[in-house]
Order: structure tokens, then sequence, then C-alpha cells
């Protein structure tokens, strides 16, 4: 072959064009094949089905159809509409708001119309009016079962009547019974709650749509739900008794939004302000005299399909170094306080060596903005930790995923392959919490390690109480910070889940606030924590202070006690420690402004506190014995007591029927339907398509073998012939 | 001695030969875990009908029975696994989370790969029996009355009155690539017997 050379390269210039010619004709036709294989099967099918198979358009779909999932999977026509009225007072460090919910009934015949709606959790509701035309009835305080059965009896003796139940402490349905044919009802509920103040800021959220919430666990009312008794898409389940309660029919995007809903503030800080803005709705703001500020929403309505929020804070000397309200009612004196603990000095950060642990949620409800939102902030996040903390990147949906085995140190290669991963994540599937929180807390005591789990999330679950328990058994001695993302995150969810976690909350609504929110978290995990916080009076005896366990305070949160006081009681000591040294405040209870709504405040606060000890394995009817006694003292919607009032006249004729019939709600801004109810699956899998290439590949190479042996042939046969 | 050409003529075979067997073993790994998945979730099934809760068929996995699937002329039997998810419906038809439970009020949404277990699909015909039997070990019977073609943006069709039974699947049956945009889609009634 050496001394044949020139041949033998033009022998080899021949075959290697035929080679390439053979690939190519191969790899053409395999391409070809599979261009026809694909455009033959439409056409074929066309032909080879029957009649019944029409393929639509998605125009011809989803023209004039109301996406209404009910229980009974079917669609609903003339839902009762409703419209919404906002008017707050904030004076200080309370909040008194009135909601005025009108019911139009569109249709021809009597319904019921039972609207699910979200209130602030730490709403004390203890007024309702249900006007009819000019007559008002003042609601009345009950057990929960027997201002059900109030509301039954009316309900089938044709006379009008509302119900007020709290479902979670931010999940509430009103019912409204016998609205007649193109009738309007108003129902009017007042609230309080105490605003909350961090780092110079106040602020005040108004949730305006209950998100569609995950239930996990298996469904157990198979029976058919109607009425009253369930007026939701999901059905109960083993984990979430009450599923049918907290899911609300919601209408499909496509279709425009519902509910609209209009606002009021009024605004008397008590000092002058450095700054106020609205978060995520425009709005006017009208000064008035002495400080007193007028805001309103600059669109008149907005749909409810988002959380509104109002933030304000004083010019900097003016920053309030403490605060009291208070309030006599029935004999008895209450106070609000609220104590500035000395911020510590940015030289004492955290010496101790650092765990952070990031749990994030890539359910189907964090599709598209949410989801971006928690990217963004992991990103934020993982560039801000220091080479030598640890760290670790866990996902949850349906099941739960970590970027390391176990946490790695924040070495450069580390955080390259957490920001693949993290820009990797998707959105999709189930919210099943319950595990990720077994893996991210692992029940251990770290002996001089600090161990912080973040944990991002909507909250958009229905097991609340589950999920409670669990952080409580599984603490140890590593902390949970919520952070809460999306247009409507469940507030209930993340408050006492950092309550339960010992850490705190952060929420993060918008993009553009991810930098902000989480340059303040941090701040958070890097400073040293107020702990073992106890508050002693002068004269204890009859004092009464809600939270009884004083949670620990992060940079920037103040101490906030609702009180019942006893007449010698006006010296307070607040002590805790801060990095092993102590800290103590004296503080003297006198003087203050008067302000209506702090003895609701504190009677709201103890019913939380009393409902946490349920959580944390009290027992029920222990629990619901304490709770009723306050509740129904103090004429508070809770967990065991609803608002009820009926008219004293029928107006419904017996003869006429009655509909039960849920108010649609929107789905917060931002989400997508597909992703949270689920969409058609992908239901093919790649099998034939390596089948395929797995054969075309096989010819190929088979080919090639041929006219390699057919050469080696040719060669052995010229050696021979020499 | 060596000539490029060489590269060329053994290890360009070489490459094809592996690249055609790791397809080859791919293709066939897909059928054969669809096939091997229903043997063993038959275990996980009778344990599901004496009362157990989510009977995990092996014990990583994220799903668990909750139905079992008959069409007698086709002698299709298989087992309904909860959940749609892509890991879910390698190993057998799912059930759509969101809709209701089988016998349940409410309409029923099953779906499957079309290459697999819900090939049978496409030989479904008008009045055909489908029989379904629940965790509580009620058989329910359903009679086909539509089969239809729908983009998978036309969710409609998991909105039904009723509670109808409703086989999903990919279409068409025989396209080479996944991931096409047309679902198949089978609408049987409960039938009284």
């Amino acid at each position: 072959m050496c001394q044949n050379s020139s041949s033998g390269l033009l022998r080899d210039i021949v075959y290697t064009s035929v080679l390439s010619l053979v690939t190519g004709v191969v790899a053409a036709m395999g391409f070809a094949l599979l261009a026809m294989l694909l455009s033959g099967q439409a056409s074929a099918s066309d032909a080879g089905m029957e009649k019944t198979l029409h393929p639509m358009s998605i125009d011809e779909v989803q023209r004039g159809s109301l996406l209404l999932k009910l229980a009974s999977g079917g669609l609903s026509v003339d839902a009762p509409l409703l419209y919404t009225d906002v008017s707050m007072q904030v004076s200080g460090l309370v909040n008194r708001v009135t909601v005025k919910q009108q019911f139009h009934n569109p249709g021809e015949g009597w319904v019921e119309g039972i609207y699910v709606f979200p209130l602030p959790e730490n709403a004390a509701v203890d007024h309702m009016l249900l006007k009819i035309g000019e007559r008002v009835i003042e609601g009345e305080i009950h057990e929960k079962e027997q201002a059900q059965k109030i509301y039954d009896e009316a309900l089938k003796t044709g006379k009008k009547a509302s119900l007020l139940r709290q479902e979670r402490p931010n999940i509430f349905t009103m019912a409204v019974a016998n609205i007649g044919p193109d009738e309007r009802v108003e129902v009017m509920i007042e609230y309080q709650q105490d605003l909350h103040y961090q780092s110079g800021q106040f602020s005040l959220r108004f949730p305006m749509v209950v998100a569609p919430r995950y239930i996990p666990g298996i469904p157990v009312a198979e029976r058919e739900v109607s009425g009253f008794q369930g007026s939701g898409w999901a059905v109960n389940s083993d984990q979430v008794k009450d599923a049918s309660r907290i899911t609300p029919p919601v209408v499909d995007p496509e279709m425009g939004s519902i509910n609209p809903v209009s606002l009021e503030i009024r605004l008397d800080a008590g000092f002058p302000l450095a700054r106020l803005e609205s978060r995520y709705h425009g709005v006017d703001i009208v000064e008035g005299q002495s400080g007193l500020k007028t805001i309103r929403l600059r669109d008149q309505h907005v749909p409810a399909d988002r959380d509104f929020e109002l933030i304000w804070s004083p010019r900097v000397e003016q920053m309030p170094a403490g605060a009291l309200f208070t309030e006599q009612w029935q004999g008895e004196d209450y106070a609000l306080l609220m104590i500035m603990p000395p911020v510590g000095a940015p030289a004492s950060r955290l010496a101790t060596p650092r765990e952070i642990i990031f749990v994030v949620d890539t359910s189907g409800s964090m599709h598209g903005t949410s989801i971006s939102q928690a990217k963004a902030a992991l990103k934020m996040a993982l560039s801000r930790l220091r080479a030598d903390e640890h760290f670790n990147v866990i996902q949850f949906n349906n099941s739960t995923d970590a970027l390391f085995g176990r946490a790695k140190p924040a070495s450069l290669q580390h955080i390259r392959q957490a920001l693949n991963y993290v820009e990797g994540l998707q959105a999709d599937g189930g919210t099943e919490m319950l595990s990720a929180l077994q893996r991210s807390l692992d029940g251990k005591s770290h002996e001089g390690l600090l161990r912080q789990v973040v944990f991002l999330t909507d909250g958009s679950v229905g097991n609340e109480n589950e999920l409670f328990s669990t952080i409580e058994q599984r603490l140890g001695s590593s902390r949970l910070f919520t952070v809460g993302i999306g247009s409507a995150p469940n507030s209930f969810f993340m408050t006492r889940a950092a309550n339960f976690g010992r850490g705190s909350f952060t929420y993060i609504g918008d993009l553009a606030e991810v930098q902000e929110k989480m340059n303040a978290l941090f701040s958070k995990l890097e400073s040293p924590v107020l702990t073992d916080i106890s508050a002693s009076w002068s004269q204890s005896d009859g004092v009464e202070i809600w939270p009884a366990r004083i949670p620990d305070l992060y940079l920037g949160e103040p101490v906030v006690l609702a009180a019942k006081l006893t007449s010698g009681s006006s010296q307070v000591q607040i002590r805790g420690m801060v990095n092993g040294q102590p800290w103590q405040q004296q503080v003297t209870v006198a003087g203050g402004a008067q302000s209506k709504g702090v003895r609701a405040i504190w009677a709201r606060r103890k019913i939380a506190d009393l409902m946490d000890q349920k959580a944390q394995g009290r027992a029920e009817e222990e629990v619901r014995t304490e709770v009723l006694k306050t509740a129904l003292a103090h004429q508070l919607v809770s967990q065991y007591t609803s608002l009820v009032a009926v008219d004293k006249t029928p107006s419904r004729p017996l003869e006429e029927g009655i509909d039960s019939k849920n108010v649609p709600t929107n789905l917060p801004s931002g989400w997508n339907a597909a992703k949270v109810f689920g969409a058609m699956p992908q239901t093919a899998t790649p099998a034939p398509l390596h089948l395929l290439l797995g054969l075309l590949s096989l010819f190929a190479s088979w080919i090639l073998g041929l006219f390699k042996a057919g050469k080696r042939q040719a060669s052995n046969t010229a050696m021979a012939g020499r | 001695m060596k000539r490029p050409v060489n590269l060329i003529r053994t290890v360009l075979p070489l490459l094809l030969l592996l690249f055609s067997g790791w397809h080859l073993g791919q293709g066939m790994y897909i059928e054969a875990k669809a096939w091997l998945a229903q043997v063993l979730l038959q275990q996980a099934w009778s344990d599901t009908l004496t009362g157990e809760q989510q009977v995990r068929p092996w014990p990583w996995a994220d799903t668990w029975p909750v139905a079992r699937l008959r069409q007698p002329r086709l002698s299709v039997d298989q087992i309904v696994l909860a959940g749609a998810s892509g890991r879910t419906l390698a190993f057998g038809p799912g059930h759509l989370f969101g809709s209701a439970q089988p016998g349940g009020s409410g309409q029923s949404v099953i779906s499957g790969h079309r290459d697999t277990h819900f090939r049978f699909l496409q030989d479904l015909r008008i009045g055909d029996r489908i029989e379904l039997t629940t965790r509580q070990g009620d058989v329910l019977q359903y009679a086909v009355y539509q089969r239809e073609v729908t983009h998978e943006d036309d969710t409609q069709v998991l909105y039904r009155e009723g509670r109808d039974l409703t086989l999903i699947t990919c279409y068409p049956f025989d396209a080479i690539v996944p991931g096409g945009s047309q679902r198949f889609v089978v609408s049987a009634a409960p039938v009284i017997l």
C-alpha cells in the first residue's frame, strides 16, 4: 500500500466522497421521512376518522364560555354580582375599617349569594349591618353552629338574612339569603387591626382576593356537595376538612375582571410624614387639616385581584421610641403599647458560623411573575453569602428536590452551581409543603451554629394548622424566615409560620421590590436578635398581656403588647437579651391617646394566642371554651363564633324556590389558570422518536460497515495479487 | 501509516452504532417501564382495595393507585394513578388532581400516554363500555358517547356538567415527535345497570 501511495490517495478521495454522499443521503432521507411522517399524520387522520372528530380553534371555544369551577363540575350562569366599598380610618397604630358589600342578583329567580373573601389575618371583626332598602338590621354574635341554625331558618322561611363566618383567620364567608330578582342587598362589616411597624415604616395591607389554595391529601367527602354545605371546587380532603369552604369558584382571566372595589383611607398618623405611598395601586392623596390625609384609588374601582398596601414613615428625627393607645371599655382599661428596642450598632455583626437553607416553592401557583420574583430574590441572597458560610437550595412542588445532599460552603463554584439551579427552576404542580418543611427543619439542636431557613412561597395551601404543628415540632435550634411572594400571598400562613419558627416574615409583591426587601431581610439575618423578652408590671395582679410569650425580635422590629390593665399597674419593665447581654427598658404606662378599638385588638390577640396553643397541642375543647368566652364578650367573629343578622318579615313568597349561588372571584393578578387547575397533560413519550433514530443510525452504520468491508476486501485482493 | 480516512472508516460506524444502541435502549426502556410498572401496581391496587390509603407501589414513588380501568372488548386492564405529571404517566394513566374522584360528584378526568397505555383510545367506538373500579371497590360502568380532537389550550373539556368520565391522550396517535398541541378526548357517561 505504501509504495502505491498515489493510487491509494486517489482511492481514498473517491471513497471519502462516496461515504459523505451516502451519509448525507441517509441523513436527508431520515429527515424527509420524519417530516413526511409528521405532516402525513394530520392529513391521513382527517380522512380516516369518524365524523365526530371536529378540531375546534381556541377562539371558538373561549368566546362566551365563563370558566367557573364548581363543586358540581358545571358552568354557572347568573352568578350574583358583588361591589365592595372600603373605608379606613387610621389613627396612630390602630386602623378601623368598614367594608360594604353590595350583592346584586341579576337573575330571574331568588338566590342565596355566598362570597368567600379575605381580610387581614389580624382583623378583629365586631360589627355587621344588613341593609335592605332603608331598614338596617344589626348583626348579633353567636356560637358558630347556633348562628348557622338561625340563618338556615331564615333562609327557609323566606326572610332576608346575612351570616359572616370565619374559615381561617384571613378567610371569611358572607352568605346573604333571599335576594330577589334584580334586587340589591347591602351588608356592612367593621373590623379593627393594629398596624405593622418595622424599621421606621408603617404598613397597612388589605387583601382583596382569596388565592386558590392547594389542597393536599385525599378527598374525603364524595357525596354531592351543594348549597351552603360546600361551595368550592376542591372536594374536602383528609388533610383539609373544610376545603370546599375556602375555595371559591374562579373566573377565567380571559373573561375580564369582576368584583370592583373602591377604597378610601383617612390617615391620621400623628406625626409629619417623610414618605407615603401605595405599593401596587395608583392613588390620589389629598392634604387635610392638621396633617390629616385622605387617600383614594386613582381608578375609582379596581378589580379585586391583588393585595393593596399603603406604607408611610415619619421623618428620621420624629421616629417614635414608643407608642401608647388606650381605651376604657366596660369599666376596664386596655392598652396597646409599642416599644422600640435600641438599634444594635452595625459593628455587632454576628460572629457565629452560619448555615442558611433556602427553600423555594415551585408549585403551579408560583407560575409567571411570582417565580420571577422568587428567582431574583434567591439570586440576590446567594450573591450575598460569605465564603465561610454553608448553604443549600431546596425546591418543592409535588415532590421535594435539593441542590446538594447537605449544606455546602459558599465557594465560588458552589454559588455558580446554585445560580444555575435557580435559573432552571420551573413552577408547576402541587404544593406539598409538608415534606419541604420536614426536609429543611431537621429538629436538631446545632451547637455553635446559627441555622437559618429562608422559605419563599405564596403560602397557597389549605392545611395551615398541620404545617404549624410540624414547624413547632421540628424547629430545633433552627430559625424559619418566611418570604411571601406574589400578588395575594396567604398572610396568615406567612406571619404565623414565622412566629412558630421564631423568625420573621417579609413580603415581596413586585419584582421592583426584591432588592429593597431582601436587603432588609439580610440585615435581620446578619444582626443579633433580642431574645427572652419578658414584661413585668409594678402591680401584676389582674394584668393580662397578649401575646403571652413575646416572640424574639429582629433588627427594626418593635415590642408590641396588648394589655388589660388594673389601676396600680402603671409601670412596666421590659427585659431581654441581645448577644448575650441583658437589655431592659422602663416604661410608664400613662397618658397616651384614647383610641376606639384597642380592647377589640386585645381580644383578637388573645384569640390568636389561644389558637396557636391549639396548634402546639393543647386540647381543642379547652381552647374552644376560652376562645368562646373572649369572642362572645367582645362580639368578635372567630373560629367558633359568627355574626348573623335576620330580617323580621319574610320577603320571598315560599312557593318560589331559591338557588344557592357562589360569587365567583378573580384569579390573583399574574396567575396562570392552567398552571393552577391543571391543563391538558402532555401525553406522548419520546419512545417512537428514539426507536426511529436508533433504527436509522443502525442502518447508516451498517452501510458504512459494508463499505469498509468492501474496501478491505479490495485491498486484500490487491495484496494477494502482488 | 495512519491516514485521516481511517478515522471516518472505523470510528464513524462505531459512533453511529453507539448512537443507535442508546436510542433503541431509551425507546425500549420507556415501553418496558410502562408495562412493568402496571405489573407492580397490581399489588399496590389490591392493598388499596383492602382500605389502605395512598399505597405507594414502590418506596420512592410519588403517586398511588386511585382506580382500575377496564375495557373488555380491547382487553384493557390498567391501574390508574394519582396525578397526571410526566413522572406518573410513565407508569400508568393518571387521574387529574383537579377533577372529581372516580365515583365522586363531578367529572373525572384521566389521561395517559398515546403510545403506551392510552393507545387503545383510538380503537374505542361510540357505545363501548368502560369499567372503572373505585378504591372503595365499587364498579362503575360508563358508555362512550363522543370522540373528538381538541387543542391543548381548549380546557373546556375539563369542565363538563354531570359525572362524566373523560379520557385524554395526545393526538395524532402515530406522531413521531412528542409535544404536539392536539388532544384526543373520549367522553363517557355513567350507565346504570
